[in-house]
């Protein structure tokens, strides 16, 4: 039997039709059965949201926020519009909590290495045993006497769980070090002695009607930028005078892109730029004398010096232009000034902020509305905002001590040394020396990559934590974060899946019988003993007639915070010391600007897709490490973008793709921090490249802080090219007509224009 | 041979081969046709057809033989107690295991269900229950908007409401489906209480 054309066509079309028909008839069999759940918590109703409030981890002043949460998995991560300190606001950073929760390459249980140190082969042991294994070493460390060869590494942490470490520290003897990439002591240590404040003042940008800024790039990474963000707005639009922002800072950064003043001296004169001003308002305007008097130590006339005619030619800006900011920062009405990122990142760095914060002192604007508003001390004892990490200094003593071997033990929690520090230190190499490295980490990260033992930590949605903000807001605050969720590997069972920072802390202590002063053993019962505390104080956001109620409350508020409670009304000058030449290494023709990436920060959240995929806010690159350079410098030098650029510094050399900019100084490159990880999981492993590994170890004599943007570089092509991932990289421009500027419009149109 | 005796011809090899293969032919489908019904109707009816089974009077048999009867009718309880979110969502919502925990951990020692289920709750695991009731496919019921609107329209308690479709369960020693739940039901009731018979009012 011939089969026709038109036979055969029947038969297909009968066919599919008949499987199309068998497959959408069936039930599926999921559908002929009910499971029951085994335990219903009373608030869960199915297809019905939960909001819970607890406090992000992933920027350096922690906000508020709060988690939709759907059958016990984070959906969402919005502002809480009730925290003090962000007010509803919150960073494209905290959003990405999610994707750190349900990150595939989380670590969900303790592993032990198995293969040669960095080969990345693990194998699952009990958190018993990973406990045992790790305070052994403690406890045989110290029956030797060697307490102090055990090294806890962490990055710079307050609330509780600061509280918790602080106990264990000194219970156990270990030594403590706390590493954060982008160094930050210049700036705290001047904030220290202008203000007498541990942590920052409130800087009430809001109420201000000018700011200067001195390298604060306070609308992307500068400690809170959301705060910042939010009062920037206000300063902008929120009042019948729109606020005046001039920034000083040597890169194009998003703050300078919003200024209306941007001015660039050379890279490490900022300093010498804030002593002109106050030269200028000291000679020429008539600020306060006991002010003067203080700052100058009663003779201004070694100021004389820095008068902006003298100092003009060194910083690179016009006489007439310091002049003229003097002039505005002192007459008016709510001056501000605010000083850190790369001015505080110089030989110079402490001098420099001291001189920059010591104008809000001239303008006479401590404890004043739009001013610098003081912050009052913790509520609690013990419970801090997270304070400055150690310098570079101390960094590179603990890399000799590795290499006398006298470090035994290095314990490493939420710091990832091995990429942060720069390699002249050869942290990487002297690595080697220590016998067991143990990891806190539930993301691989470079330093965890070297582990010999990995206990994860529960991610920050899933465990429990208070913290004092870091900017605070004028009065006392404390954000009370809580788990939304239950932690996603429970299902590992008690012996494996993740546990929280301090209950391993706490279970260490017990297991090592050392006594930690806390009256119960889990972090959840020391937390809500200082929620005891701040009950029997009787005031504040929450008023509750039992405890119970009032810690409902202050969970569900997501913390507690007492307006009456402010801090001191003003702070007395210190004198100012003069401000040094900056020290530059090296001798390539370009200075290198490393700076903070406004998703990925230093760094430490490369692992998130989403933050890979945010474009930056100058260049809308993303995903890659890009090297920004003056459009001028790369058409002479035949210079694409894209074009992969070699940049060497006598410490080493990276690559980066070319990315022309006409706002980039002809004498600089700036290169974003985040990128060039080990191992970081599979978003961020092998991509792009580290620039802090290049850095030379240039740094303030005075705190130790590592001088980050005191490095000179070459560049040089490579002949490769690749296409930059930035936002709407393949759109061509509109077409142009090049001869005809003006729109002719006919009379036809008529009417009354 | 008697002339004009009937003598059927005598097939060839050929045809009977051919014969064969129509047989088996007509057999698969049939099988076919009989399979595709089954698939129709099992849609049709929102569960499985299965020949010769009693269960659509009877209702399925379920891993633990719950009496609504005890529950309901000798101990008062309301419905809303176990299935509590039905004024809340979508679903009526299968009460938790450790929701029956609340009073079996003390009550119904060396009953064969109730140690089963201690047993189920005590591993962590669930139960299987088998459906009664399911809507056909492409439908979204919503328990919590019926609830609603009727216990106001007629100004009765939410377990009152139950009973439109689900019958009088505290009288079941099995559940049972009593109404048979297709558009046809739907499209009526909605058209005696006012309700919109907007197609993306269920088919959404």
């Amino acid at each position: 039997m011939a089969l026709t054309r038109r036979q055969f066509l029947t038969l297909m079309g009968g066919s599919a039709g008949a499987a199309v028909l068998f497959q959408a008839c069936g039930v599926p069999e999921k559908e002929l059965f009910i499971d029951s759940p085994v335990e219903m918590p009373e608030d869960l109703v199915s297809g019905i949201d939960n909001w819970y409030a607890t406090v992000c981890q992933y920027c350096d002043t922690s906000e508020g926020i709060v988690v939709r949460v759907m059958e016990g998995r984070a959906k969402k991560i919005e502002g809480n519009v009730d925290y003090p300190v962000n007010i509803g606001t919150h960073s494209a950073r905290c959003e990405a909590g999610l994707q750190a929760l349900y990150h595939p390459d989380r670590i969900s249980a303790p592993l032990v290495r198995t293969g040669p140190r960095g080969s990345g082969e693990y194998s699952e042991i009990s958190w018993t045993d990973a406990i045992s294994r790790l305070t052994g070493t403690l406890r045989d460390l110290e029956d030797q006497g060697n307490s102090g060869h055990a090294v806890l590494l962490t990055n710079p942490i307050g609330g509780h769980l600061g509280l918790v470490l602080d106990n264990f520290v000194s219970a156990s003897g270990c030594r403590h070090l706390t590493h954060e990439p982008i160094e930050t002591a210049s700036v705290r240590q001047a904030i220290k002695e202008v203000f007498s404040q541990d942590a920052y003042p409130e800087f009430d940008i809001n109420n201000a009607d000018l700011v200067l800024s001195f390298g604060a790039d306070f609308l992307s990474t500068w400690v809170s930028p959301t705060r910042y963000s939010r009062g920037y707005g206000e300063f902008r639009q929120g009042h019948d005078h729109r606020g005046k922002l001039i920034h000083i800072e040597s890169r194009f950064s998003h703050t300078a892109a919003n200024a209306d003043q941007w001015v660039r001296p050379n890279p490490g004169t900022e300093g010498i730029l804030a002593l002109a001003i106050i030269q200028e308002i000291v000679s020429h305007e008539s600020p306060d004398p006991s002010v003067v008097e203080a700052l100058t130590g009663g003779d201004p006339s070694w100021l004389d010096s820095y008068a902006p005619d003298n100092v003009a030619a060194r910083i690179g800006v016009e006489a007439d232009v310091i002049k003229h900011i003097a002039h505005d920062f002192f007459h008016a009405s709510h001056p501000i000034s605010l000083g850190g990122g790369s001015a505080a990142a110089h030989s110079n760095g402490l001098s420099a902020m001291k001189a920059a914060f010591s104008l809000n002192h001239l303008a006479g604007n401590i404890g004043t509305k739009g001013g610098v508003i003081l912050n009052p001390v913790s509520p609690l004892r013990g419970v801090n905002p997270v304070g400055a990490g150690n310098s570079f200094s101390d960094f590179q003593r603990l890399a000799e001590d590795m290499q006398a071997g006298n470090v035994e033990l290095l314990m490493v929690r939420g710091a990832d040394p091995y990429y942060g520090i720069p390699d002249v230190a050869a942290f990487k190499e002297r690595l080697a020396n220590v016998p067991l490295i143990v990891s806190f980490s539930n993301m691989m990260d470079d330093t965890t990559s070297v582990a010999d033992l990995i206990l994860p930590e529960h991610n920050y949605l899933e465990d429990w934590g208070t913290d004092v903000p870091l900017a605070g807001v004028g009065y006392q605050t404390i954000g009370f974060q809580q788990p939304v969720v239950r932690p996603f590997f429970e299902n590992r069972g008690e012996n494996l899946g993740t546990k929280g920072f301090a209950d391993i802390l706490l279970t260490s202590a017990q297991v090592m019988e050392k006594d930690l002063g806390f009256s119960s053993d889990t972090f959840k019962d020391v937390i809500r003993d200082g929620a005891r505390e701040l009950y029997q104080r009787n005031g504040g956001s929450v008023e509750a007639p039992t405890f119970e109620a009032f810690w409902n409350g202050i969970l569900q508020r997501g913390g507690w915070w007492a307006v009456e409670s402010t801090g001191p009304s003003s702070a007395s000058p210190v004198r100012l010391d003069g401000v040094a030449e900056p020290i530059i290494s090296g001798n390539g023709a370009f200075n290198l600007q490393p700076f903070l990436s406004s998703s990925l920060l230093d760094g430490r959240l490369a692992f998130l897709p989403w933050l890979q995929a945010m474009p930056d806010p100058i260049s809308t690159a993303t995903w890659q490490t890009w090297v920004e350079i003056n459009h001028k410098v790369a058409e002479e030098r035949d210079i694409k973008e894209g074009d992969v650029l070699q940049i060497s510094t006598t410490r080493g050399i990276i690559l980066a793709l070319a990315m022309p900019n006409p706002a980039t100084p002809p004498d600089a490159i700036s290169i974003p921090i985040g990128q060039g990880h080990r191992d970081h999981g599979r978003y961020a492993s092998g991509r792009g490249a580290n620039v802090l590994s290049i850095l030379d170890a240039v740094h303030d004599e005075s705190t130790g802080s590592l001088a980050w943007a005191a490095t000179k570089a070459d560049i040089r092509k490579t002949g490769d090219w690749i296409r930059v991932p930035k936002f709407e990289n393949t759109v061509p421009d509109f077409p142009r007509d090049e001869h005809n500027h003006i729109i002719e419009l006919t009379s036809d149109l008529g009417g009354n224009h | 041979m008697i002339p004009g005796d009937f003598q059927p011809k005598r097939p060839t090899p050929k045809q009977l081969v051919k014969l064969g293969i129509l047989g088996i032919f007509s057999l698969g489908a049939f099988a076919g046709v009989v399979i595709a019904l089954t698939f129709v109707l099992t849609a049709w009816l929102g569960r499985p057809v299965i020949f010769g089974s009693t269960e659509f009077r009877e209702g399925p048999n379920q891993p633990i033989a719950f009496p609504h009867e005890t529950h309901v009718k000798k101990l008062g309880m309301d419905c809303t107690f176990c299935h509590r979110n039905v004024e809340k969502e979508a679903a009526a919502s299968v009460p938790a295991t450790g929701l029956c925990m609340t009073c079996h951990s003390t009550v119904g020692d060396g009953l064969e269900g109730i140690e089963k289920m201690r047993d189920l709750y005590e591993d962590g695991r669930s139960i299987h229950w088998v459906r009664v009731h399911r809507v056909p496919d492409h439908v979204h019921f919503v328990h919590e908007a019926h609830i609603r609107y009727f216990s106001e329209a007629e100004g009765v308690e939410t377990s009152q409401v139950c009973q439109k479709c689900h019958g009088e369960v505290a009288e079941m020693e099995k559940v049972r489906q009593v109404e048979n739940l297709k558009m046809g039901d739907c499209v009526d009731c909605h058209k005696k209480n006012a309700a919109p018979t907007d197609c993306s009012t269920c088919h959404y």
